[in-house]
C-alpha cells in the first residue's frame, strides 16, 4: 500500500508540444555559466578573456565561501566575460573546442563525509545542491536537516525522469549512496501517487513518499512543505534525480559529468523532444531548424518561472527543459466580452471551461491591465501552503522583514506563487514581489 | 482590426506626456483598453497568464446582476400599475421601469465616473473597472422614485470618500455601493424609508408598505406569499425583489469562481441562526416570522450574493470570511428586528463588518503567526 500526501489545491494547464520520448544529442560551439543563475552569490573570477580551459577548470567562486566553485563544462577558449549594469558579470562564454580534454581528479574508493564534500567542491559539481530557505548553493559547513528529491517535475511540458535516468540506473544509485552521507537526517524522494516510478522504487536507506494531486505537487516547496517543514533557523537542501546520477557518475566513474537531458518542447516546436546537451549550451541552431515561426519567445525553463532568453541565449544552470511559445502583444476587438473558447483561464468566467481536456497553444500577453490586488481569494485555490499568500504579498510590499518571517516567507521560494502569478486577474508580478522580499529577508537576516 | 489598431496608436500619440491632450490621458486610455485588448507582453516571471483580467471579472459581476435587474424593471412597472388598478402586459410593466430606470444609471455612471477619471489622471493611474459594478448596483438598491440630483450626489460622495481618498479601487474599506446608499439614508431619510417611496408614481389610496415594514407594526397576515417572496412582485428596491433571480446570478458568480460561496452560506447560516433565535424569544410578531422566511424579505439575500462577497472590502483571509459572512447574517436580522426605526438591517450590518473586516484578518493572521511559532519551538 502507497501511503499518500495529497494536494488539492493546485492546477495542471495543458500545453500543446510535449516532447517525445525521443533523445538526440547536440554539441553546442558556445557555452555559458552565468553567475546570475545563482542566488546570493557574489562572483570572484579565476580566469581572464582568451584563456583556454578544460573540462572542470574553476571560473569563477564564490567570494563569501571560495571554496565553491563554478566550473567549465567543456574544453576551450574564454571568448568573453559579459557584463551588465555596474560592471556586474553576466556571462563567461567559452568557445568549445569540441575536445572534451577534462581536469583529473582524485577520488578515493570509499570516501566519508568530509571527502565527498570536498570531491563534489573541487569536480564544480557541488553548486546543483541547493539550500532553503533561499534556495541559495548549499553551504558546506552546514549538514542539512534532510535532504529532498523529488522524483516528478509537475510543471508544464516538463521533463520526465523516468526516461531520462533509464539507462542511468547505477549512477543514480551511487549517487543516493553518496548524498546518504551528507545528512544525518533523512533523504526523501516523492514520487506521483498512482503511476509507475518502479524505477525509483526499491532503493535502501531513503523515504519514498508518494504525492497525489495538480501542480505544484511536483515542486520541491511543496513537499517539503507537506513532508516535514521548514523550522526557523533550519536548513534543508534538495536536488533533482538527474543531478543525483552526476554526483553517481563521478564516483562511479571518476569522471566529471556536465551533460544534461532536456525537453526542447512548447507550440512553436515542430518535433519537441529531448536533447542531451552540455550545461550552459547555445541551442539557438536547434531551435532555428525546428521553429514553426519567427515571433517566439524562447524561454530556458518552464512557462511559469523559466527565463527570457534570446536564440543566441544560454540554457540556465538549473533549468530543465527550453520552452518555445508565440510571443503575444496582438490586440483584440472587445477581448473581454468575447466568448473565448481558446483563451485559457483559471477562472470560468470563458467559455474555454467547457473543453477541459484541450491543449493550449499559448502566447505571452499579459491579457489584461496592471491593477492593485483585488480579488483575494482566487490565489488559495492554487497556493497549497499553511501561509496566507495576500498577507505575505502585503508584507513584501511594505517591506516588513519581521512580518515576512513570520508569515512564512522562509518556507518559499519565488516558484511556489508562480500559479498566483499566473492567475492573477490584476497581473501582478508575484514572482518579483517574493523575490525581493527573500532578498530583504537574507539581507537582514 | 489592424486598421483599428493603428487608428488607436496614433490617437494615442496626441496623449502622450508633453502633448496637448495629456490631461485626459486616462479617460483615452480606458476607452482604449476598452475596445482593445492591452498590448503589453509579460516580462520577468510567468510567461504566459490567465486571460481572465479585473475587466473580464467585473462584466461577469454585471451578467450576474441583469436577472435581478430585468425582472426588477418588470416590477416597477407592475407595482405602478397594480397601485393604479390597472393590469398591463409584461412589455409595458417592462418598459415602463426601464424609463425609470435609464435616468437613474446615466446619472450614477456619468457622477462617478467623472470623479474616477480625474482621480486616475491625477494620480497617473488607469481607470479601475470596479465603478462599473458600483454604478450597476446603485440604482439597484434604490427606491425608483427617487430625486436624480439625490442620487448624483450620494454617488460623488461615495466615489470621493468611500474610495478615492484611501486611495482608489482595491484600497477602498468600505463598499461604496452601500456607502452611497447610507448616505442618502442618513442625509435625505424621507426619499429612501417609509411607505411611499417603493412604488413608482404610486396612487394615493394604495398602501406601499414593503413586507418588513408590514412586518414591523405587526401585519403578519398582511405578508405575501413565499411564492410572491421569491418571484419578487413586491414593493422593494429595484434589485431586491426577486429571489429566484438572485439565485439564479448566484451560480453564475460560484460557477465562474468570482464570488466567494463560502461568504454567501455563511451569511445565510448566521442570517438563519438568528432568526431561530428570534423565533424561540417570540416576543414582537416581527420575531416569529420563520427564520427562512426572513432571509426571503428585504434586501438580505441581494447583499449575500453581491454585497458581501466583495472581496476588497470583506476580510482578506479565508478563514476570516466566514466569520465575517456569518456576523452580517446575525446583524442583518438582528438590526432588522430590533431597530424599530428602519425595517431593514443589511445595509448597516455589512458597512459595520466592512469595518471590522480588519480586525478580523488581524486575528487571523495572529493565529496562523502562532501556530507556525509553535511549531518552531517543538
Amino acid at each position: 500500500m502507497q501511503s499518500k500526501i495529497t494536494i488539492k489545491r493546485g492546477i495542471n494547464i495543458r500545453l500543446a508540444g510535449k516532447a517525445e520520448m525521443t533523445l538526440r544529442s547536440f554539441e553546442s560551439d558556445f557555452h555559458a555559466i552565468m553567475p546570475t543563475d545563482f542566488l546570493f552569490l557574489s562572483p570572484k573570477l579565476l580566469i581572464k578573456e582568451g584563456d583556454s580551459v578544460k573540462i572542470g577548470t574553476p571560473l569563477f567562486c564564490d567570494k563569501e565561501q571560495e571554496s565553491i566553485r563554478l566550473v567549465a563544462p567543456v574544453s576551450g577558449t574564454i571568448t568573453e566575460i559579459r557584463r551588465g549594469e555596474k560592471r556586474r558579470i553576466e556571462a563567461i562564454i567559452i568557445q568549445n573546442n569540441k575536445l572534451y580534454e577534462a581536469e583529473e581528479i582524485q577520488i578515493s574508493a570509499e570516501p566519508n563525509r568530509e571527502e565527498i564534500v570536498d570531491t563534489l567542491l573541487r569536480s564544480g559539481l557541488w553548486p546543483m545542491i541547493r539550500r532553503r530557505p533561499f534556495d541559495s548553493i548549499a553551504n558546506p559547513q552546514e549538514k542539512p536537516r534532510d535532504i529532498f528529491i523529488s522524483g516528478f517535475d509537475s510543471a508544464p511540458l516538463a521533463p520526465d525522469f523516468r526516461f531520462i535516468i533509464q539507462d542511468k540506473q547505477k549512477e543514480f544509485q551511487k549517487g543516493l549512496s553518496i548524498i546518504r552521507q551528507l545528512t544525518e537526517g533523512k533523504i526523501y524522494l516523492s514520487l506521483p501517487y498512482g503511476e509507475d516510478y518502479s524505477i525509483f522504487e526499491n532503493i535502501e536507506h531513503i523515504e519514498l513518499r508518494y504525492i497525489k494531486g495538480p501542480h505544484p505537487a511536483g515542486n520541491i516547496g511543496t513537499q517539503i512543505h507537506h513532508i516535514a517543514p521548514i523550522k526557523k533557523g533550519e536548513g534543508v537542501w534538495h536536488l533533482d534525480p538527474w543531478q543525483v546520477t552526476r554526483i553517481g557518475h563521478l564516483f562511479l566513474h571518476q569522471q566529471i559529468e556536465f551533460t544534461k537531458r532536456i525537453p526542447l518542447c512548447g507550440s512553436e516546436i515542430q518535433k519537441p523532444q529531448y536533447l542531451e546537451i552540455r550545461d550552459g549550451a547555445s541551442i539557438g541552431k536547434v531551435i532555428r531548424e525546428t521553429i514553426r515561426q519567427e515571433h517566439v519567445r524562447i524561454i530556458s525553463g518552464n512557462v511559469l518561472t523559466g527565463q527570457k532568453i534570446t536564440s543566441e541565449g544560454f540554457v540556465g544552470f538549473y533549468d530543465r527543459q527550453v520552452t518555445v511559445i508565440a510571443e503575444g502583444g496582438q490586440r483584440e476587438l472587445l477581448g473581454w466580452l468575447l466568448p473565448g473558447i481558446n483563451k485559457w483561464s483559471f477562472s470560468h468566467t470563458f467559455l474555454s471551461f467547457l473543453f477541459p481536456k484541450k491543449e493550449y497553444k499559448p502566447n505571452t500577453s499579459l491579457q489584461g491591465g496592471r491593477r492593485t490586488l483585488m480579488m483575494n481569494d482566487v490565489y488559495d485555490h492554487v497556493f497549497p501552503f499553511d501561509i496566507l499568500p495576500v498577507e505575505l504579498y502585503k508584507a513584501c510590499r511594505i517591506k516588513d522583514a519581521a512580518l515576512m518571517e513570520k508569515l512564512g516567507l522562509y518556507e518559499i521560494t519565488p516558484e511556489d506563487v508562480a500559479l498566483c502569478e499566473l492567475i492573477c486577474p490584476s497581473k501582478i508580478e508575484w514572482q518579483q514581489v517574493i523575490r525581493e522580499g527573500l532578498e530583504q529577508l537574507y539581507k537582514e537576516r | 482590426m489592424k486598421k483599428l489598431e493603428k487608428w488607436s496608436e496614433q490617437i494615442g500619440k496626441l496623449f502622450e506626456k508633453g502633448k496637448p491632450l495629456h490631461p485626459f490621458y486616462a479617460l483615452f486610455d480606458a476607452l482604449d483598453t476598452f475596445l482593445l485588448t492591452p498590448k503589453e507582453v509579460t516580462g520577468r516571471g510567468c510567461h504566459i497568464r490567465d486571460a481572465v483580467d479585473m475587466k473580464r471579472t467585473m462584466i461577469t459581476v454585471m451578467i450576474a446582476l441583469f436577472p435581478p435587474l430585468l425582472v426588477g424593471l418588470w416590477n416597477i412597472g407592475y407595482q405602478h400599475f397594480l397601485s393604479m388598478g390597472m393590469t398591463v402586459s409584461l412589455w409595458e410593466a417592462f418598459f415602463f421601469g426601464f424609463l425609470k430606470w435609464l435616468p437613474l444609471v446615466i446619472t450614477v455612471y456619468v457622477s462617478g465616473l467623472t470623479v474616477e477619471i480625474i482621480f486616475a489622471q491625477r494620480r497617473g493611474h488607469q481607470v479601475a473597472e470596479g465603478f462599473f459594478v458600483t454604478g450597476f448596483l446603485i440604482p439597484m438598491i434604490l427606491p425608483p422614485d427617487i430625486p436624480l440630483w439625490i442620487v448624483a450626489l450620494a454617488t460623488i460622495f461615495a466615489v470621493i470618500f468611500g474610495k478615492e481618498v484611501f486611495g482608489g479601487t482595491g484600497y477602498n474599506f468600505l463598499n461604496p455601493a452601500l456607502l452611497a446608499r447610507a448616505f442618502i439614508f442618513f442625509a435625505y431619510p424621507t426619499v429612501i424609508s417609509g411607505d411611499q417611496v417603493w412604488i413608482a408614481e404610486k396612487a394615493d389610496s394604495y398602501s406601499g408598505a414593503t413586507p418588513l415594514a408590514e412586518a414591523m407594526i405587526g401585519n403578519i397576515a398582511q405578508l405575501p406569499s413565499i411564492a410572491e417572496l421569491c418571484i419578487g412582485n413586491i414593493p422593494g428596491s429595484i434589485g431586491e425583489t426577486s429571489k429566484i433571480a438572485i439565485l439564479i446570478g448566484a451560480l453564475l458568480l460560484v460557477f465562474t469562481r468570482v464570488a466567494n460561496l463560502k461568504i454567501m452560506l455563511s451569511v445565510i447560516a448566521g442570517g438563519l441562526t438568528m432568526g431561530f433565535i428570534f423565533n424561540l424569544i417570540g416576543t414582537l410578531p416581527i420575531m416569529e416570522i420563520p427564520a427562512y422566511q426572513q432571509l426571503l424579505m428585504g434586501g438580505f439575500l441581494f447583499g449575500t450574493v453581491y454585497m458581501a462577497t466583495d472581496p476588497v472590502t470583506g476580510p482578506h483571509t479565508s478563514q476570516g470570511k466566514i466569520l465575517y459572512g456569518f456576523l452580517i447574517g446575525i446583524f442583518a436580522i438582528l438590526i432588522r428586528v430590533a431597530n424599530k426605526g428602519y425595517p431593514e438591517g443589511m445595509m448597516l450590518a455589512i458597512l459595520l463588518m466592512n469595518i471590522f473586516a480588519p480586525l478580523i484578518d488581524y486575528c487571523v493572521i495572529q493565529l496562523n503567526i502562532r501556530k507556525r511559532l509553535r511549531r518552531n519551538h517543538a
